[in-house]
């Protein structure tokens, strides 16, 4: 063989391509090039360096060129351009007139205004960073706990994930390759459920110290409703999607225009000057164009392993296992709350799915349900130490709050994770309830 | 984050970080063709979906079209993404190291991206080359597939370009760890890629991050 090693078996090298990757990887090597050179490697020892690099050559094109992707810019433009449409500070106003007289009102206010904001922005890290700007300054003046204040803001911005629009959702679809379109509307209920019991456990906390989290209330109905056209730019974001997706009165990437079209609109209305608006076509072709080589590469290195037949090794051994499928998948669960430690959540879905992803099938789950339970894995990541980027970025902003502060503050939001995650597991119709609906 | 420090005069720099300068417009200018073609995108999108309820008649070959102009989304940023350090990896370990070990773990990170890069641009201008011969079409407008194809050469070589620029700011560096860095993308730790985020999220977003100097400064 080319590289001179000669092994015979496409299963052992498949096993040494998968290590080598491991290695590159953990030594810092870009996750693009450690993927996308394992996968040349492998396949070179399989094939022979002729077809091999043939193969290699055609992926990055023909791969990034369908359809299904495009949908991607659109949502990465609609988060850039919602910081710049000025819909955070209406909205928290708005949460805290409606649910502002709950014990620990402000706090769940926090939580319907970042899950809202961060559907549309669909990054987690920035809308922490806005909420910890609008609504920590608000909680400390009412004497609010300052772990809790700082917690919650860290944790509402993993919401962004499961509502849509979500851009982790259509990554997951095409890796897996399932309808982006029911990816999408699965992630609304489990996203709603999140947010619902983020403010649960809010609340249970709070009647027990109501002196660290007081209720603010006396607003009148008028006021309430007054707060409503502020959220419209928002809901109709959201309602296009998911609308367009049920109804099928739009492909996902046409919605996703839409959506970006109304953001824009909302945008230059609040006179945001060219300027910004290139600076948000910058950075949203640069994070393009990151997410476009991480799921060439990936794939790349995905093409190797089919030759080598290791994603059917590993699931004929997890078949074999003699333990109850669940069991099995709460173990899967647990490798990755520990490989989220230490990766960022899109490295991590892309580098484990080619090989999990069949096992998991295999064991009779459901593959839109696993989509939501590991995307939403990987969001619990962002605030789980020693890498919790959001704690980070609320300790950025408020530096007067420690960090060590702002990670006991997220515990209590880790526990109601852990719990979505448990309901999720014993009631998979949450998930898979609008998807159907959809079908039938 | 590079907005914080000064940018150096270029006079100060030595021709590694000169030619990483020279280089920069080329990289942004790609960048910003990819932005634009996102913004057509999504007019595009807003046209399709109003001529298709309002008048009836969608616009012909939309989907092909959205194909073909995927790849300048795709790829055109990769160099820009690179300069930045947007590309993204595992910083567990390469974020410990300091010195010449840091430098030589970036030597051996973007000889790895020269080998997979040099190999794309090869095979995929073979790519391109078939398409441009046959004279392939999408099968249902029956647009030339070729200058599509020709993006990733093209794209690619631009990314070629900064990682051997990289290269030879690493190696610099690991010969002699005293010297300010040119031509490298410095190192972040999760607090500083907090402060990008904040950055992007609460700043006027007036100010692009490169518009001072792609030179990252210790």
């Amino acid at each position: 063989m080319i590289l001179g090693i000669g092994f015979q078996d496409p299963l052992l090298v498949g096993f040494i391509g998968l290590g080598l990757l491991l290695v590159l990887v953990f030594l810092g090597v870009r996750v693009v090039f450690a993927a996308a050179v394992t996968g040349l490697f492998g396949l070179v020892e399989l094939l022979g360096w002729g077809p091999a690099a043939g193969i290699v050559g055609t992926i990055p094109h023909s791969k990034s060129s369908t359809y299904a992707l495009s949908v991607l810019p659109m949502f990465i433009f609609i988060g850039f351009l919602a910081f710049h449409a000025g819909m955070t500070r209406q909205l928290f106003e708005a949460a805290r007139k409606w649910v502002g007289w709950v014990p620990g009102g402000l706090a769940v206010a926090t939580v319907f205004a970042t899950a809202g904001f961060a559907a549309v922005s669909g990054a987690s890290t920035a809308t922490s960073a806005v909420f910890a700007r609008v609504a920590i300054p608000e909680m400390l003046k009412y004497g609010y706990d300052k772990k809790l204040a700082a917690g919650v803001v860290a944790a509402g911005g993993t919401l962004a994930t499961l509502i849509p629009p979500s851009a982790i959702l259509v990554i997951y679809a095409i890796i897996v390759e399932e309808s982006v379109g029911r990816l999408l509307l699965a992630g609304f209920l489990p996203g709603l459920v999140s947010a619902l019991i983020y403010a649960a456990i809010i609340v249970a906390w709070s009647l027990r110290k109501p002196e660290a989290a007081p209720s603010v209330s006396g607003f009148s109905w008028g006021e309430r409703f007054a707060t409503l056209p502020g959220l419209f730019p928002i809901m109709l974001v959201v309602l296009i999607i998911i609308s367009a997706i049920y109804n099928g009165w739009a492909t996902p990437t046409e919605a996703g225009a839409l959506g970006a079209g109304v953001v824009f609109v909302m945008a230059l209305f609040r006179g945001t000057g060219a300027k910004t608006i290139r600076s948000a076509l910058m950075e949203s072709a640069k994070l393009t164009a990151m997410i476009f080589s991480l799921i060439w590469g990936v794939l790349i290195f995905v093409r190797f392993l089919g030759f080598s037949g290791l994603p059917e090794a590993f699931t004929l051994w997890i078949t074999g296992l003699d333990a109850h499928p669940m069991v099995i998948m709460i173990c899967i669960l647990i490798a990755y709350a520990v490989l989220g430690m230490f990766m960022d959540a899109i490295g991590m879905l892309l580098l484990t799915l080619p090989v999990v992803y069949p096992a998991v099938m295999a064991l009779g789950f459901d593959s839109i349900w696993f989509g939501i339970i590991v995307v939403k894995m990987a969001e619990v990541c962002l605030i789980t130490p020693p890498i919790g980027l959001n704690c980070f970025v609320v300790n950025g902003v408020r530096p007067d709050i420690p960090l060590g502060q702002i990670f006991r503050g997220v515990m209590l939001f880790f526990i109601a994770d852990v719990i979505t995650i448990a309901v999720l597991l014993a009631f998979p119709e949450i998930v898979t309830w609008l998807p159907d609906a959809m079908r039938n | 984050m590079m907005t914080q420090q000064s940018a150096p005069t270029s006079s100060g720099l030595g021709p590694i970080g000169k030619f990483g300068q020279l280089f920069q417009p080329l990289e942004n200018a790609a960048n910003m063709i990819a932005g634009i073609a996102i913004f057509v995108l999504m007019v595009l999108g807003i046209v399709q979906i109003g001529l298709r309820t309002i008048f009836n008649s969608p616009v012909t070959g939309y989907i092909d079209l959205v194909e073909l102009s995927m790849a300048t989304m795709a790829f055109l940023g990769a160099a820009y993404c690179q300069r930045l350090g947007a590309h993204i990896r595992m910083e567990l370990f390469i974020g410990g190291l300091r010195g010449r070990f840091l430098w030589m773990a970036e030597i051996l990170s973007t000889l790895v991206g020269l080998g997979i890069v040099g190999v794309l641009i090869w095979y995929g201008w073979d790519h391109f080359m078939r398409a441009y011969q046959l004279g392939d079409t999408t099968i249902d407008a029956e647009f030339p597939v070729w200058p599509s194809k020709l993006l990733v050469p093209v794209a690619f070589s631009l990314w070629f370009i900064r990682l051997f620029i990289q290269l030879a700011g690493s190696i610099r560096l690991f010969i002699s760890p005293g010297l300010s860095p040119e031509g490298v993308a410095i190192h972040k730790d999760v607090a500083e890629q907090a402060q990008e985020e904040i950055e992007v999220a609460l700043g006027d977003g007036a100010s692009l991050p490169d518009d001072k100097s792609g030179q990252v400064q210790p």
